[in-house]
């Protein structure tokens, strides 16, 4: 990221005016280069977002914004009327402000890199390799839907950055968009050779069938279906379905883990303080904690509802959200870790979590909650929707057959239960838990540097942990307790299995 | 660990193999060279641990009598940090680097050249008064923590040339 200095502030263009666009190459080229590039090529020009970003971009605000003048409004409502205008006038500046923030985005896809330039005061000019992506999302928030607009959010690798979002475009536009770069991604050469690669992008748009949101259900059944036996005639649109998660047992499942908890014991706690006092006032005081809790159990909702999973020829689709929706590709090998989480209370059902980890960044500001969870491909589903999504997801599969020894007992007495690890020749995984067992896979070309650690109790016992980190977001997979000599073998030989791994992924 | 293993001030030269004495704990001890941070490290840890404990030993003093204070601090750190530095080690190897550190909790860590994304030497105050520097490496996961704390600033500047050019000869995509 560049930031130009104050005299090079570019004056905004007009989306469709003649004039030089600012030279790709960033701030540093003189204006003279501009004029060598060619300016014909669809894909090197500048664009906007939509008009209407800035308003979906304000729409989470819009909410409070509203509520702030309604109270100023009531509160001095005997008042001469002169607050209420300075408050219109408030908001008049936060939405003018909204509308430079339009005026001055603008984004390009030229030689494998999407640009986008922001900021007026603070210029900011961002540059995405494609092949360094991650992942891309398409994602709709409610007002966005409405007004038929979506953003596209960019996954990179790196941990801080918050990658590349370009808020908003209509939604054709963003699908579109995302599939053009997704192809960009896979063949960085064949987009460097020149714009060809590019309009062939055309005819696949008209294809691009299965973008309806989830939400809306009979289209969205409809267009997957559609998507599921096409004949092929497009291969962007091809895709095979593999998981579709139930409303109803998405619910029970949420309301039985740990949130539904956590909510049942508030309620108890509202009820028990209500029949004490006999007061209903004193619900009152519950209200920040309930509030939390229906915002907590409405966002995982919202996030999980009509979660959809498919595969196609550029990756794995994900689609899921009831108001707000979100579509996902992971691109294939960018997978750092799958985890089967399985709660206690939901092992009754036989019920379980399938969640990836992806190399990304680890809290978005606006969405801290979510980012804090894995992406769960699957939010619940049965044993063998698990089964057959880990099949997709790796190509092998070892189960953790390794127990824990009988010393471990002393240190992890509950845990000790699912204590295992195992591993073969691309893959580790390590299962532990009690009350919520998690298996986690790693695949071993991926991982990042192998810890050997031992504590005073386990030294004591005669154990120790090997731990695997990979560049996920927290996944670290723990081969837990182990006895000293073994986890002494684990760490001589795992770095040369790894690197084995990493040999052999590499040509592909 | 046992008594055997507490350093003295005879500790060798950074830089040469040794033989670790209390081998039988850790993996790998006979095919691994072990390298040491400089000597200096113990005296800069010192200081980093008197410049914390000293203010407060001065008011425990206050309480207890001065002598005592600081004496009981200066008994109490001096023993953890000999240990402490003596516990840290590297080895350059074929393909990754591995470094060992902790007395209570022991980790030992191997971080594969490829799987390097930047390396920084950081060094400071006290370490730069005594011309020391810390290396710490970075991997793309967060959790990987490699650091080599007390290398003089030439070695600490030799070694991150060295990881620099042997990471790039072995990078690896994500």
């Amino acid at each position: 990221m560049t930031h130009l200095p104050p005299d090079r502030l570019p004056v905004p263009l007009p989306p469709d005016s003649g004039l030089a666009p600012l030279p790709p190459d960033g701030p540093q080229a003189t204006p003279g280069d501009a004029a060598k590039l060619p300016r014909t090529e669809r894909e090197a020009s500048w664009h906007r977002l939509h008009p209407l970003s800035p308003l979906v971009r304000a729409g989470r605000h819009l909410v409070t914004i509203g509520t702030l003048v309604l109270v100023l409004f009531f509160a001095n409502r005997k008042g001469t009327g002169s607050d209420l205008v300075v408050n219109l006038i408030l908001v008049a500046l936060v939405l003018a402000g909204g509308a430079v923030s339009w005026l001055v985005t603008r984004w390009q896809v030229a030689d494998g890199v999407l640009r986008i330039e922001t900021g007026l005061v603070r210029r900011q000019s961002l540059r995405f390799p494609l092949s360094q992506v991650q992942a891309i999302d398409v994602v709709q928030t409610g007002l966005a839907r409405v007004l038929g607009l979506a953003e596209l959010r960019l996954r990179m690798a790196g941990a801080d950055s918050s990658g590349g979002r370009l808020a908003s475009l209509p939604l054709a536009d963003a699908e579109q968009l995302r599939r053009r770069l997704l192809s960009m991604a896979r063949a960085p050469g064949a987009v460097a050779a020149g714009g060809p690669a590019v309009t062939a992008g055309g005819p696949a748009v008209t294809a691009g069938g299965p973008v309806a949101p989830p939400g809306t259900e009979g289209a969205s059944g409809q267009a997957d279906d559609d998507g599921a036996d096409g004949d092929g005639a497009a291969d962007d649109a091809q895709e095979r379905l593999l998981f579709r998660v139930r409303p109803g047992r998405l619910a029970a499942a949420i309301i039985m883990s740990r949130t539904g908890a956590i909510a049942a014991i508030v309620i108890a706690a509202m009820a028990t303080a209500v029949a004490l006092t006999g007061q209903p006032g004193v619900v009152a005081s519950f209200l920040p904690f309930g509030l939390g809790i229906v915002l907590a159990v409405w966002r995982q909702f919202n996030g999980e509802y009509g979660t959809v999973v498919a595969a196609a020829a550029d990756g794995l689709r994900l689609r899921s959200g009831l108001v707000q929706t979100t579509a996902e590709t992971i691109r294939p090998g960018r997978v750092q870790a799958v985890r089967l989480v399985e709660p206690l209370v939901w092992r009754a059902f036989g019920w379980c979590r399938l969640e990836v980890d992806v190399a990304g960044p680890r809290q978005r500001r606006e969405n801290r909650s979510e980012s804090q969870r894995l992406r769960a491909l699957i939010p619940v589903g049965s044993r063998a929707d698990a089964a057959q999504m880990i099949g997709e997801l790796l190509r092998a599969q070892p189960v953790p057959s390794q127990r824990a020894p009988r010393s471990a007992r002393w240190k992890a007495p509950l845990t000790y239960h699912f204590l295992a690890w195992g591993s073969d020749d691309r893959y580790v995984v390590a299962s532990r838990g009690r009350v919520c067992r998690k298996t986690t896979w790693v695949p071993l070309e991926k991982v990042q540097s192998v810890r050997w650690v031992q504590g005073p109790v386990q030294r004591r016992l005669g154990l120790a942990s090997v731990r695997l980190d990979v560049a996920g977001k927290r996944v670290t997979a723990s081969i837990g307790d182990r006895e000293a000599a073994e986890a002494h073998e684990i760490l001589r030989r795992l770095p040369g299995l790894a690197s084995n791994a990493r040999k052999r992924a590499q040509p592909a | 660990m046992t008594r055997a293993e507490r350093p003295g001030h005879n500790t060798p030269a950074p830089g040469a193999p040794l033989a670790d004495p209390g081998s039988s704990a850790r993996p790998d001890e006979t095919s691994v060279r072990w390298q040491r941070p400089s000597p200096l490290l113990l005296r800069a840890r010192r200081i980093q641990a008197g410049l914390v404990t000293g203010p407060i030993a001065l008011l425990a003093g206050l309480l207890l009598g001065t002598g005592l204070g600081l004496g009981a601090a200066g008994v109490v750190a001096e023993r953890f940090l000999a240990r402490r530095v003596a516990a840290w080690g590297y080895a350059e190897r074929n393909d990754d680097l591995m470094v060992r550190r902790g007395v209570l909790i022991r980790r030992e860590s191997v971080i594969p050249y490829g799987r390097m994304q930047f390396i920084d030497v950081t060094a400071g105050p006290v370490e730069r008064s005594l011309g020391l520097a810390t290396l710490r490496m970075h991997t793309a996961a967060a959790a990987s923590d490699a650091r080599i704390p007390g290398l003089e600033r030439a070695a600490a500047g030799k070694l991150r040339d060295n990881l620099a050019a042997l990471g790039e000869a072995q990078a690896t995509g994500l």
